[in-house]
């Protein structure tokens, strides 16, 4: 039962992204009429990314790990938990731990641009084989339909960047954009879940 | 009680009822195979045992027909009897009857038996093929038939469990309506809101019954436990049991089964004495172990008393100061309760000293962890020479508790009500520093007093737990909770009312936290975090 | 304590026995449901003595008896069975049996034969 609303969730969660979609969407329109040489190309082998900030970087997750995106309801702290738990929410009677991704990799904050209201943030519902977790992120996601073709498998250039290059799954090059996709099922290995503890 | 003859009772009915439920499936086997010689040894060996059980427990009815059916069967099974469309109408409509009449063994219903069915079942057993015997219609079982199922259904626990869970979600979301329409002010939403309270509350009451079964189904079971333990060792045990009939959650009974099978052990084994040491010491040669459940308001108390050796309050405050638990002057002073409560701790041991908490299987230590596990509590009473009692309290049913409900810096908590002995509002004058604690004295008891606000939110490094000038206000409200036997004042920001609380689980990778029991949402659906009782004393311990 | 194994097919009959038996001071060894369990429990147990049902579901009781007496031949082996299989019962004893019991059986007839076979 639980697994099907799950599923049935999962394509809202794309409608639930604001209208910055649109300009992506033509991005992804774009990109498949570059190649209209190949006939395969219309087979070609799409992903779609739910794409946010963290930091002045640009990080996108694969969209059948996203069960919905939400604006951040109350979030209660946990005393004795590690700083990039933000605490518990309740989401649709589902209890869930929030974490701060920005927190957990080091990542320096940027100033939010003057328009943005700071109080209002937004929560990604990731679900993961055994829980679901939250995750903070202060500007509106945007969805992305790209082709398998632009993300860029090459780990050799990822040492400079902060994040244990396991939970990267690659780079993905659109327009100028550099998006680095992450692989949120790795993002709590179980040596963190350890430290949780210890906590 | 439930005696013996109850518990034949219910495993003949079982056993029959398998039996029937198996008759019917190889009757209709034997339809389509008559010769299948395994078909028809496996009905003649199921008859058979019908026919012998009925016998020995009283049920002659059953016994009776089983051997007529048992006796044709023997008949086809010699080839004495073709297995014509005529015989096998009877032999269904025998099989049937015997499913009548075990399913009636637990009901008021009286089956009445169609003597036309008895004789068409005697004339083809007694007249063998000779087919000149007309056999005479059948009426109610074979055209008129209903399909009668039996009043009693069985049930997985899983499926129980789910049920409760769904309550306590469907609790939550009415005490969120009943909060709604008190801020909405509407009357319609506050009636209904009201009714769905009433029917709410009945429904969890129902799931909470379906799920009771008496505790006499473990207790029954330590007679021969304790008979094969006692003979282990050597050792005369009469075992005295009461209050068998109250009832208790399963799956809290499940748990409690190895933890009560292991204090029993190390009753016989550790506590009561050899016979010739308990003649020597004018005791009655066998020692009286006594088992006793009963309902004390929301919980079950099971106490498990000996008439042993009892513990000797100095060999474990040397064994504890040995272990470095206790520094040895604060041991001195210690109440007896607190002393024995040493004996719960992880990897403690009466070395070779004393042998009564030592050695074999898990320790008290495990019984602990299961006990805690619940939501329950335990505690020792003994006296040296006289005997030794082990007191458990147990919740009565998992899912809806009792709890306290308070504010910490503008987070709500709550503690369940079983780890709560008495709220006490003190004025600041009245708690001291000593040394890196503060203390109070609550009714003549000094007790240790920790600010929440600190232990919980303040960087480790910079914790001050004797600090007074942490504290907020003049008059501080405290709970004064109780694990293992020692006290614990906690001073809260707010205190809220008492209110039942439905306990979620935390989920993963939060599970992991121990100083949380779960969450519970409250009406306004604000999340409320459960305070583990168990792991804030060791947290706190661990600090100081 | 004389340790004894039960062999019945039904969970009723063998509560039943144990019952009794443990009541009278007998260790029960084990309880076999079948016989194939029984001629693996005989030998693993080696009890003192084994109650033994005629009829089994995968095996006559008799192969279970003969198998039995196979490999230990001194073993002590009552057979419990209900009227009518005065047959088996009879080629039960020639085959080694001590002595048969008769379901429905008394506490006392029972703890009777019991005794009597162990001294024996």
């Amino acid at each position: 039962m639980k697994e099907k609303t799950t599923k049935k969730e999962a394509p809202s969660a794309g409608a639930a992204v604001e209208s910055g979609t649109d300009k992506t969407a033509e991005t992804a329109v774009a990109s498949a009429k570059d190649n209209p040489a190949k006939p395969e190309a219309v087979k070609e082998e799409m992903i779609h990314l739910i794409v946010f900030k963290l930091g002045a970087e640009e990080y996108g997750i694969k969209i059948d790990q996203v069960k919905e995106v939400t604006v951040t309801p109350n979030v209660t702290r946990m005393p004795r938990t590690p700083d990039f738990i933000k605490g518990v929410a309740n989401i649709r009677g589902d209890i869930i731990a929030i974490m701060d991704l920005e927190e957990r990799f080091g990542i320096r904050p940027v100033p939010l641009a003057g328009d943005l209201n700071p109080h209002i943030t937004y929560t990604l519902v990731i679900e993961a084989k055994e829980y679901s977790i939250g995750v903070i992120v202060r500007e509106v996601p945007q969805s992305l339909n790209l082709s398998m073709t632009k993300i860029d498998k090459t780990p050799s250039f990822l040492q400079d960047i902060n994040i244990h290059e396991n939970y990267i799954e690659g780079i993905a090059k659109v327009n100028n954009r550099l998006i680095i996709v992450l692989d949120m099922y790795k993002i709590l290995t179980q040596d963190e879940i350890r430290e949780l503890k210890s906590n | 009680m439930k005696s013996r003859e109850q518990e034949y009772k219910e495993i003949f009915i079982a056993e029959a009822l398998e039996y029937f439920d198996a008759l019917n499936r190889l009757i209709s086997e034997l339809e389509k195979r008559p010769q299948d010689d395994q078909v028809l040894a496996e009905i003649f060996r199921m008859l058979h045992n019908l026919k012998a059980n009925a016998k020995a427990i009283g049920y002659l009815q059953i016994s009776d027909v089983s051997h007529k059916l048992e006796t044709a069967f023997g008949l086809i099974r010699n080839k004495e009897l073709s297995f014509s469309d005529e015989v096998v109408g009877v032999l269904f409509d025998g099989i049937d009857l015997l499913g009548e009449l075990i399913k009636s063994i637990d009901s008021e219903r009286q089956v009445e038996v169609d003597p036309v069915l008895i004789r068409n079942l005697d004339i083809i057993v007694d007249s063998l093929s000779d087919s000149t015997v007309e056999l005479a219609k059948v009426q109610k079982f074979s055209t008129s038939r209903n399909l009668t199922l039996s009043d009693l259904i069985y049930i997985q626990v899983k499926k129980l469990d789910h049920l409760m869970n769904l309550v306590g979600e469907l609790i939550i979301d009415r005490d969120r309506i009943l909060s709604l329409s008190r801020e909405l002010d509407s009357d319609e939403l506050k009636t209904v809101g009201s009714h769905l309270y009433r029917i709410t509350e009945d429904l969890q009451y129902s799931v909470m019954d379906a799920r009771l079964v008496s505790i006499g189904t473990l207790f029954n079971k330590f007679p021969r436990v304790v008979r094969d333990i006692a003979t282990a060792e050597k050792k005369e045990i009469d075992l005295e049991l009461s209050g068998q009939d109250i009832q208790i959650d399963r799956n809290i009974l499940q748990i409690m089964t190895d933890s009560l099978l292991h204090l029993v052990r190390n009753a016989i084994t550790h506590g009561i004495e050899k016979p010739e040491q308990r003649v020597r010491a004018d005791k009655p040669k066998a020692g009286l172990l006594q088992l006793s459940a009963r309902s004390d308001r929301e919980s079950v108390v099971i106490t498990l008393t000996d008439d042993g050796k009892g513990i000797d309050i100095g060999k474990v405050k040397n064994a504890a100061v040995a272990q470095q638990l206790v520094p040895a002057d604060v041991a001195e002073n210690l109440p007896d309760s607190e002393v024995y409560s040493f004996l719960f701790e992880p990897g403690f041991s009466l070395a070779k000293e004393v042998t009564e908490f030592s050695g074999r299987g898990v320790g008290l230590d495990v019984v602990k962890n299961a006990i805690d596990s619940i939501g329950g509590r335990i505690r020792i009473e003994s006296e040296k020479g006289k005997g030794t009692s082990f007191i458990l309290q147990l919740p009565t049913s998992i899912a809806v508790k009792g709890a306290l409900l308070f504010e910490i810096d503008s987070i709500f908590y709550a503690i369940p009500l079983i780890h709560t002995d008495s709220v006490v509002a003190l004025d600041k004058d009245e708690l001291h520093e000593v040394g890196e604690v503060l203390v109070a004295d609550i009714k003549g008891e000094t007790v240790t007093v920790v600010y929440l606000d600190e232990l919980l939110n303040v960087e480790e490094s910079q914790m001050r737990l004797g600090d007074k000038t942490r504290l907020k206000g003049q008059v501080q409200n405290i709970i004064i909770v109780s694990y293992n036997n020692r006290k614990l004042g906690l001073i809260v920001d707010k205190l809220y009312r008492q209110q039942d609380i439905v306990v979620k689980p935390l989920s993963k990778p939060l599970d992991s936290i121990d100083l949380y029991g779960g969450v519970t949402l409250l009406g306004t659906g604000k999340v409320c975090l459960v305070l583990d009782v168990p792991a804030i004393t060791r947290y706190f311990v661990n600090r100081r | 304590m004389k340790r004894i194994l039960i062999v019945d097919d039904s969970f009723y009959m063998r509560t039943m026995l144990k019952n009794m038996l443990t009541d009278a001071g007998y260790e029960i060894v084990g309880e076999a449901p079948n016989g194939q369990t029984a001629l693996e429990l005989a030998k693993e147990t080696n009890p003192d003595l084994i109650t033994l049902d005629v009829i089994l579901p995968d095996n006559t009781g008799l192969d279970v008896l003969k198998g039995i007496k196979a490999e230990q031949p001194d073993m002590k082996i009552v057979i419990v069975s209900a009227v009518g299989q005065e047959v088996i019962v009879n080629e039960a004893l020639e085959y080694g049996a001590l002595s048969y019991i008769v379901k429905p059986f008394s506490e006392e007839k029972v703890l009777e034969v019991v005794k009597k076979a162990l001294d024996e």
